[in-house]
């Protein structure tokens, strides 16, 4: 069986940012449940930069694996650039082909991230059908 | 006999492997003849035929309405009236009886492995009129506990599963009814699941209401059934409003049609009724007694496959004892999701999620599970295959 590339199969089972110990200052819990997948986001942010990223969840390889590499994407980041991230970005960031049923999973993280931030904002925050 | 041949879609896709039936049946030539041959000579409008083809139309809607009727055991075909599905019929019970009858602090009983079509439409009515919802337990093997106590002086309606989509358990409905019955409660079956595998019959349950849609029994989908107990269709105000439900219409006021169309507003899915019939008709040719010899033949192959596997833990009844041919199932460190990607290679079609039954996943502390399930065009190599594919599944993740 080969069900998903090496890179995510790796980041799931060897995740950097899962359940990494950060001082938060912003929290955001998102959840698909359809296919029963949650992840917990925490950003420690200053000046309105992202230096720090953090999440929990359950969920399938693609959702945790997109959680855990977009740690690495984000980390560094403006938070306006980081509202910026379009489906397209997480998509190239995985490097494999998302099938549309699995395009949720695959942005549960980005949702959770940008939800995160307009909250913050006090912005109106995103659904699936701004993706 | 091989029923696998009735059903064209394993000849146009010779490879599917169909697992996931509880979603929705496949169907059998027999039905898509009826559809096509509805629309192919006798398509027109019923109940306002003023020539020959709609009294034709009319005739075999009304004959759909009778084969629903003595297939459910009903008293009457007038107590079948057709919706779009199960969850349409749930909601015109909440609506429609449940606005009328139901007030602040009346006691709605459901149980926690129902379908959020039997949960949702009360939570609603809760925040209409102020109801209080309670919930039947389940066991950790997944019975359903029915705790007399939650039966009240104060309960006036009790909704409860005739089998689980996620479970595969059927509940023994008969001292839920009798107790509900004795403080004056209405009893809603739902017999979504169940209708396809085991007799209905609506009188000896003395079920009030009952529910299914016709896609999981081998009809079309948009083809649904309420089952409602004459005298309480009476007192019960119409749902929708519009053509074919009423009586009079004048420019102030209106008065409701009989039964039944006081409950079919506008023009039905007639196709979808005679698909209906002609599925039922199906399943009466061959029989329940045959039905269920092959679903449980089926069903107790892959509950022992399963037993064999250490890894996998099935989430309902692990036994045939009260349980249909619905089977979740986890394995630790697997997302049912991804389980369901590796069966998707391998052209096998299951379902992973939480299957509307979120409070129930809730309770089994799961985010989700991996459901097989099955009907009477499966067969042993099929589940054979589905196991080879979750050893494989198994091995990919735990190296
Ligand atoms: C037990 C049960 N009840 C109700 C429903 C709702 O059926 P429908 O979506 O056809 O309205 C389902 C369908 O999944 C079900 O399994």
């Amino acid at each position: 069986m080969d069900l998903y590339a090496q890179n995510i199969l790796d980041r799931y089972r060897t995740p950097f940012f899962k359940d990494k110990k950060i001082k938060a200052d912003l929290k955001r819990h998102e959840a698909n449940h359809s296919c029963g997948d949650a992840v917990d986001i925490s950003l420690s942010t200053k000046g309105g930069k992202v230096i720090d990223f953090s999440f929990t969840g359950a969920g399938c390889a693609i959702s945790m694996a997109a959680a855990d590499m977009l740690g690495e994407l984000v980390t560094g980041m403006m938070e306006d650039e980081i509202l910026k991230l379009t489906k397209d970005d997480i998509y190239k960031m995985l490097g494999i082909e998302i099938s549309m049923r699995r395009s949720k999973c695959a942005l549960l993280g980005l949702i959770t991230l940008q939800n995160a931030i307009l909250a913050e904002q006090k912005k109106p925050l995103k659904t699936w059908g701004d993706y | 006999m091989n029923y696998r041949q009735d059903f064209p879609i394993f000849k146009n896709r010779p490879d599917l492997i169909y697992l996931d039936s509880a979603a929705t049946s496949q169907k059998p030539q027999a039905v898509l003849d009826a559809v096509y041959g509805f629309y192919k000579s006798m398509n027109s409008n019923v109940h306002r035929g003023t020539y020959p083809l709609s009294e034709e139309a009319t005739e075999a809607y009304e004959d759909a309405r009778k084969t629903v009727s003595s297939f459910i055991n009903a008293a009457h075909p007038h107590e079948v009236i057709f919706t779009r599905n199960a969850t349409e019929s749930v909601n015109l019970v909440a609506r429609a009886y449940g606005d009328a009858f139901l007030n602040k602090g009346d006691e709605v009983l459901l149980t926690k492995m129902e379908h959020h079509s039997s949960i949702v439409p009360w939570l609603q009515l809760k925040d209409r009129k102020g109801i209080v919802l309670k919930y039947l337990d389940v066991s950790k093997e997944g019975r359903l506990i029915f705790d007399p106590k939650l039966i009240t002086a104060k309960t006036k309606f009790v909704s409860v599963t005739a089998m689980s989509n996620v479970l595969g358990t059927i509940p023994d409905l008969k001292p839920i009814i009798t107790a509900a019955h004795a403080v004056g409660a209405k009893v809603l079956v739902d017999a979504c699941q169940s209708a396809v595998h085991i007799k209905t019959d609506v009188q000896a349950l003395d079920a009030d209401f009952l529910v299914f849609s016709g896609h999981k029994l081998y009809a079309p989908t948009g083809i649904g059934v309420l089952y409602a107990k004459t005298d309480i269709l009476n007192q019960m105000p119409p749902f929708l409003g519009g053509g074919d439900m009423i009586h009079e219409v004048f420019l102030d006021h209106f008065t409701p049609g009989e039964l039944p169309n006081k409950f079919e507003a506008g023009t039905p899915h007639i196709a979808g009724a005679i698909g209906l019939k002609a599925a039922i008709d199906y399943v009466n040719k061959i029989g329940f007694p045959v039905i269920q010899k092959i679903e449980n033949e089926l069903t107790e192959y892959l509950l022992g496959k399963f037993k064999a596997l250490p890894y996998v833990r099935i989430i309902g009844p692990a036994d045939m004892m009260g349980r249909g041919p619905v089977i979740s199932f986890v394995i630790e460190g697997i997302h049912a999701h991804d389980m369901a990607e590796g069966f998707a290679t391998k052209g096998i079609c299951i379902r992973a999620g939480q299957h509307c039954a979120q409070p129930l996943m809730d309770y089994f502390e799961i985010p989700a599970t991996a459901r097989i399930s099955l009907a009477i065009y499966n067969t042993k190599d099929e589940i054979d295959a589905a196991i080879r594919t979750l050893e494989e599944i198994y091995k990919y993740f735990n190296p």
